[in-house]
């Protein structure tokens, strides 16, 4: 692409590097333990949660927004599905409900996941709201919303049709991981070879420009903020595999790890520049250090504080490579 | 005597030379014009008398005074002050705030003492003239009154000499006259200006000597009353633009473009006229007459009130973007930099985007072998400078990227294309190369609006000319009976209701 | 002052929807405007409140920060656990070290954001997971029940004392008070000092800010550096309050402080904001909670009343905005039609 795109490639490579490095390091750190079948399984379980958020989260982020409410929004999917099927087939019969009741429960969920998603991007282009005060409110409302549909408590019992995307797993695959693999595929061709994605990266550069340039803005918007909670839509089916329950406040420290992994990925915070591969790469590189640190029986915050610092520690180097750079071109 | 005196300026950037050696000076008590293409030096040449960048050779001197170690804060000191085209104020301040910011920072007090500075602010805006109340918040001022905020912040901080960098581009005409009114008055008193502007007709008419630039370099030095409007032209192009009169019209049928009574509150007010294919119609009218509104209007970006308009025969109902490009009308817009280009993608995205249905595959896939193939047909017949598609759009010069943004409404092929400024700002061979594309294109039919300051530039292209103030259309003459005097005269009589 | 002026101020908008509120539930439940209540409730939004202060200053300054609540976690386990390791000590001394360490955290973002022109989000997120996995780390999470008792002693202070028509004896409480004084310190500070002034100007225009003059890199270090010693203090009346502390009570409720210095009228774009507004979108926010419990509804619902407000406000403050836009004036039309016939003419 043009020379903005090639430096964020650039970056890229860096990260690949970093991939590598990481996984290396992981890997003299656990011993063949770090490509034990059970740990590259738990990973593999695991990595799509991360992976699916981060990329909802680079989605709102290629216009230089941030999509706060992705958490609550993945959440309230669950909570609807329980909520569909509890209604459908009576609350005692959930984990026996058969495939069309969970078909129903899943197009309602999603429905309700979209619907949470139109309304930040009505809210964001119609009205010209900062994207992260517009989430930030829709964040606070769904999270109450699943707050008062599940009074607080964790509900537990899914139906083990509903249970296989997150749990189960086809010629050892986990389903999970296939689910994620195909969505970062769609998502792929949905940025680089459609309209939308190509309006919404010239849109994210420049939006005055792009609504020049015949870009329905609003329409544009709305369409990235569905797009977004979809992928929330999509982790809140892998979760309940998971933990084979919802709850109003799972997976709340995710947000920032989202965040976090479209920064990491070379998503351009001021919007019009990112990659769906930086992004995944990103996770991964994230993923390697919880499951490495993990089997080190290291404590799970150390994990936590391990992303904050690398972030730091990816400003000081990308500063610090600037100024190489710079200081080599002025000796030449 | 001289106020500043620059002497062999060199400057380069890396491997560019921005000034090649550039003497340059302003007496005291005058108004020094400085004119010249986009990128022929003259910021870089302010930002070394304003402080911002040191010159690699070369001397300059302030108020006499031989500047070693220049810098904002030194430059301000030695009167010089800059009035941005942003004005550079603080619209959630007050007016007291943003007059005497500079002395409330200077004073070694920690508090910020308004009311200390309450009677200065009030005292100098007394002296300009106008009536602002110093609590105001800035914000909740008209953009005429925050720019003469700003000349009082320059006042304030006892400047000698104002960089006026293109002041009057948020200004109605009645705003200019009196903003001149000022201007002269202060010369008066020994204040000196440098005053940038790309509007030949307004440097003209205020500056006591132009210093015209290209390239780098200082191409003229003349007293205003030895020049002529042509002649700065000329200089500052490297070679004389020939404008001839259209002659030959292709004009032809039914009128695509009808347009009747069409309002919008404090834009317009009942324009109407119509336009037939193939005819090259010209709008000209001063800034704050309401033209750009109107074909902002025509596009579908603040769409009109009421009205009707009719395309191809077909009441055509234009309420966003999509509406107008849908029933063929292209815009290329006043301000190529934020509204033409999406300056940091790449020149083939920019030609694209506009047509991205053409490059569809069956499954609605984009197909970029065809957007590639057809993007470089565009780059190829316009003649884009560029060895790559794929290069950023900020890397071409001004009149290269105004060809993208005319190929990315070519590509569409509409039936009706507006041009608003289409040559403001860019080199004289694209110039040339941009008229000769819309020539081409009304010869096959196509319809096309030029909105121009320039009246060489529309007798040259139109077939009409049509002539805007307040808000209304004031006259409409074909372009065989017009002179250059007749329309500057249109032009610039003042709407009835703005006469004093 | 014009009336339209008047209504676009936040502040008034805010008062008539507290009055509302304040009204409809005292109808319902005449505890509620009852000196007790009032007093009560004010003290346990005594830490959002101080929070508050601190947040409204770095949205108006341009920047943002998400860790506050972090440096407040880190911070009160630090010095809680300092004085019990010494013994000793007092308020005092507790809340000067604890303001010295909260500094030094706000001034690493500072120094990360000025330096190396970060995004103040993203730095704030990292900081957060970096400060408080570490405390956690070291803690392991423990939680601390034997706090010193100058800490109850703090939190029992009262600022004049009552008795109630029901003879419990009430009062402003001492951290309330000072909640209240912070505000006004800041009030006067943002209002009326060089630096004050300089964390408007540069929210409002950063870029006119440095042509200027204004040293931003000591603007944008004060601001984080004194966001930091604000979140320090309050986590020493958290801890005060609560008479625990608790590793996982305080991170998380950043996007509330967050929310309640938007609902105040703090613009995230920079620029704008006041002590004032930020005080009563604080207080909407506390009427709101203690108006459910009153009224006996669940609490459950505290949520979603809170995102409902915001997205009101900020959509009614985005619509006042679009609307003020178009209504400006872009050209003079001509009100007499005579010119337009003698251009016709021609």
């Amino acid at each position: 692409m043009n020379g903005i795109t090639k430096v964020f490639s650039r970056q890229n490579a860096a990260l690949y590097t970093t991939l590598v490095l990481v996984f290396l390091l992981m890997t003299v750190l656990n011993g063949e333990k770090f490509f034990g079948v059970g740990n590259l399984f738990s990973m593999a379980y695991q990595l799509p949660v991360i992976g699916l958020l981060s990329v909802g989260m680079m989605v709102a982020m290629l216009t230089g927004g941030i999509n706060l409410s992705i958490i609550a929004n993945t959440n309230l999917n669950g909570i609807i599905i329980y909520m569909v099927l509890g209604a459908v087939v009576g609350a005692e019969n959930i984990q026996n409900a058969g495939i069309a009741p969970v078909a129903l429960a899943i197009l309602a969920g999603f429905l309700a996941s979209c619907i949470v998603g139109f309304i930040n991007g009505f809210l964001i282009s119609y009205f010209d709201i900062p994207a992260i005060l517009v989430t930030l409110g829709t964040m606070t409302l769904v999270n109450g919303l699943n707050i008062v549909l599940t009074k607080g408590y964790t509900i537990t019992g899914f139906p083990s049709t509903l249970n296989f995307l997150g749990a189960g797993s086809v010629l050892g695959i986990p389903a999970s991981i296939i689910l994620f693999v195909a969505a970062v595929l769609v998502i792929s061709v949905i940025l680089n070879r459609t309209r939308f994605g190509f309006s919404l990266y010239m849109m994210g550069a420049n939006p005055v420009a792009a609504e020049y340039s015949s870009v329905d803005i609003q329409k544009t918007t709305i369409m990235q903020y569905v797009l977004s909670a979809c992928f929330a839509s999509l982790t809140s089916l892998v979760m309940i595999g998971q933990f084979n329950s919802v709850k109003s406040s799972y997976a709340a420290s995710y947000l920032l790890v989202a965040v976090l992994a479209s920064f990491l990925g070379g998503v351009d915070p001021n919007g019009g520049f990112g990659k769906v591969g930086g992004v995944v790469a990103a996770a991964v590189v994230l993923q390697f250090i919880s499951s490495g640190l993990n089997l080190l029986r290291m404590d799970p915050f150390m994990i936590t504080a391990m992303w904050g610092g690398i972030i730091i520690l990816i400003i000081f180097a990308r500063a610090i490579a600037g100024r190489l750079k710079s200081r080599m071109q002025s000796t030449r | 005597m001289n106020f500043i005196d620059a002497k062999q300026v060199v400057k380069n950037f890396g491997g560019v030379q921005a000034l090649k050696g550039v003497d340059f000076t302003v007496e005291t008590g005058e108004i020094m014009g400085l004119i010249g293409e986009n990128g022929c030096g003259k910021s870089t040449l302010m930002k070394i008398i304003s402080g911002v960048y040191q010159p690699d050779s070369g001397t300059l001197e302030i108020a006499g005074k031989r500047i070693e170690q220049n810098n904002p804060f030194e430059a301000i000191r030695l009167g010089v002050s800059v009035i941005y085209q942003d004005l550079s104020l603080f619209p959630n301040l007050t007016v007291i705030e943003n007059i005497c910011l500079g002395p409330i920072i200077g004073d070694d007090s920690f508090f910020s003492r308004q009311g200390r500075y309450r009677d200065k602010a009030l005292a100098i805006l007394r002296d300009l003239g106008v009536d602002i109340n110093p609590e105001d918040l800035l914000e909740d001022l008209p953009i005429a009154k925050q720019q003469l905020v700003a000349i009082a912040r320059a006042l304030a901080n006892d400047s000698k000499l104002l960089i006026l960098d293109e002041p009057t581009t948020a200004l109605t005409r009645r705003e200019i006259v009196q903003l001149f009114g000022l201007l002269g008055d202060l010369k008066q008193r020994g204040l000196s200006f440098i005053f940038i502007s790309h509007k030949l007709g307004e440097i003209v008419e205020i500056c006591d000597r132009l210093t015209i630039m290209r390239d780098g370099l200082v191409v003229g030095i003349e007293r205003v009353a030895d020049l002529t409007i042509d002649k700065i032209e000329s200089t500052m192009l490297g070679r004389s633009l020939e404008f001839r009169k259209k002659t030959t019209s292709y004009a032809s049928g039914e009128p695509v473009l009808q347009v009747e009574n069409l309002s919008k509150k404090n834009h317009f007010r009942d324009v109407s006229f119509s336009l037939r294919a193939g005819e090259i119609l010209g709008i000209s009218g001063l800034l704050g007459s309401g033209r750009t509104e109107l074909a902002s209007a025509l596009f579908g970006i603040g769409p009109a009130d009421s009205g009707r308009i009719t395309i191809r025969g077909q009441a055509a109902a234009i309420r966003r973007v999509g509406d107008s490009i849908r029933r063929g009308v292209a815009y290329v817009p006043e301000d190529r930099l934020t509204q033409g280009l999406v300056l940091n993608h790449s020149i083939e995205n920019n030609i694209a985007v506009a047509t991205l249905d053409k490059y569809l595959n069956p499954l609605r896939l984009l197909d970029f072998r065809k957007m590639k193939s057809e993007v470089g047909r565009w780059i190829e017949s316009l003649r884009i400078k560029t060895d790559d598609g794929r290069k950023a759009a900020n890397t071409l010069s001004g009149g290269n990227q105004q060809k993208i943004v005319i190929a990315k409404w070519l590509a569409m092929n509409p039936s009706v294309l507006i041009l608003d400024g289409p040559t403001v700002g860019i080199d004289v061979g694209a110039k040339s190369a941009i008229y000769e594309t819309i020539e081409q294109n009304a010869r096959d039919g196509m319809a096309v609006i030029i909105i121009s300051d320039e009246i060489p530039e529309l007798l040259a292209n139109c077939d009409r000319i049509l002539v805007m103030g307040g808000g209304r259309v004031t006259g409409e003459v074909a372009a065989a009976e017009a002179s250059e005097e007749k329309l500057q005269e249109m032009m610039e009589r003042l709407p009835v209701s703005q006469r004093r | 002052m014009h009336i339209t002026k008047l209504l676009r101020r936040r502040e008034i908008v805010l008062v008539a929807l507290i009055v509302i509120l304040s009204v409809a539930t005292h109808a319902l439940n005449p505890n509620f405007l009852s000196l007790e209540n009032i007093t009560d409730l004010l003290k346990s939004f005594t830490v959002l409140g101080i929070f508050s202060l601190g947040v409204v200053m770095v949205i108006v300054s341009g920047g943002f920060d998400v860790s506050f609540t972090a440096i407040a976690q880190v911070v009160q386990y630090a010095v809680v656990a300092l004085f019990i390791h010494t013994g000793g000590g007092n308020i005092y001394f507790a809340v000067a070290v604890a303001i010295v360490f909260g500094t030094l955290l706000g001034l690493a973002n500072g120094a990360i954001i000025h330096y190396y022109r970060m995004p103040a989000i993203i730095v704030t997120i990292a900081t957060q997971s970096l400060y408080y996995g570490i405390m956690y780390v070291i803690t392991q999470g423990q939680l601390i029940y034997d706090i010193p008792g100058f800490f109850w002693e703090f939190a029992d202070a009262r600022v004049g004392n009552f008795t109630g028509a029901h003879g419990g004896s009430f009062g402003l409480s001492l951290p309330t008070f000072l909640w209240f004084i912070l505000g006004v310190i800041l009030f006067f500070f943002l209002s009326y000092t060089k630096l004050g002034r300089s964390v408007y100007a540069s929210g409002g225009n950063r870029i006119s800010a440095e042509r200027i003059g204004f040293n931003l890199a000591r603007t944008t270090l004060f601001v984080y550096g004194a966001m930091g010693a604000i979140a320090a203090f309050a986590s020493i009346v958290h801890v005060s309050l609560v008479q625990a502390v608790i590793p996982n009570s305080i991170v998380g409720s950043e996007m509330q402080v967050i929310a309640a210095v938007v609902l105040g009228g703090a613009s995230v774009t920079g620029g704008r904001g006041t002590v004032l507004g930020t005080f009563l979108g604080v207080l909407v926010f506390a009427i709101l909670s203690n108006s459910l419990t009153l009224l006996k509804i669940s609490s459950y619902y505290y949520d979603v009343f809170t995102g409902l407000i915001i997205l009101v406000s900020i959509t009614a403050n985005a619509i006042q905005v679009k609307r003020q836009k178009s209504q400006r004036i872009r050209v003079q039309i001509d009100e007499e039609h005579e010119a337009a016939k003698v251009g016709a003419a021609y």
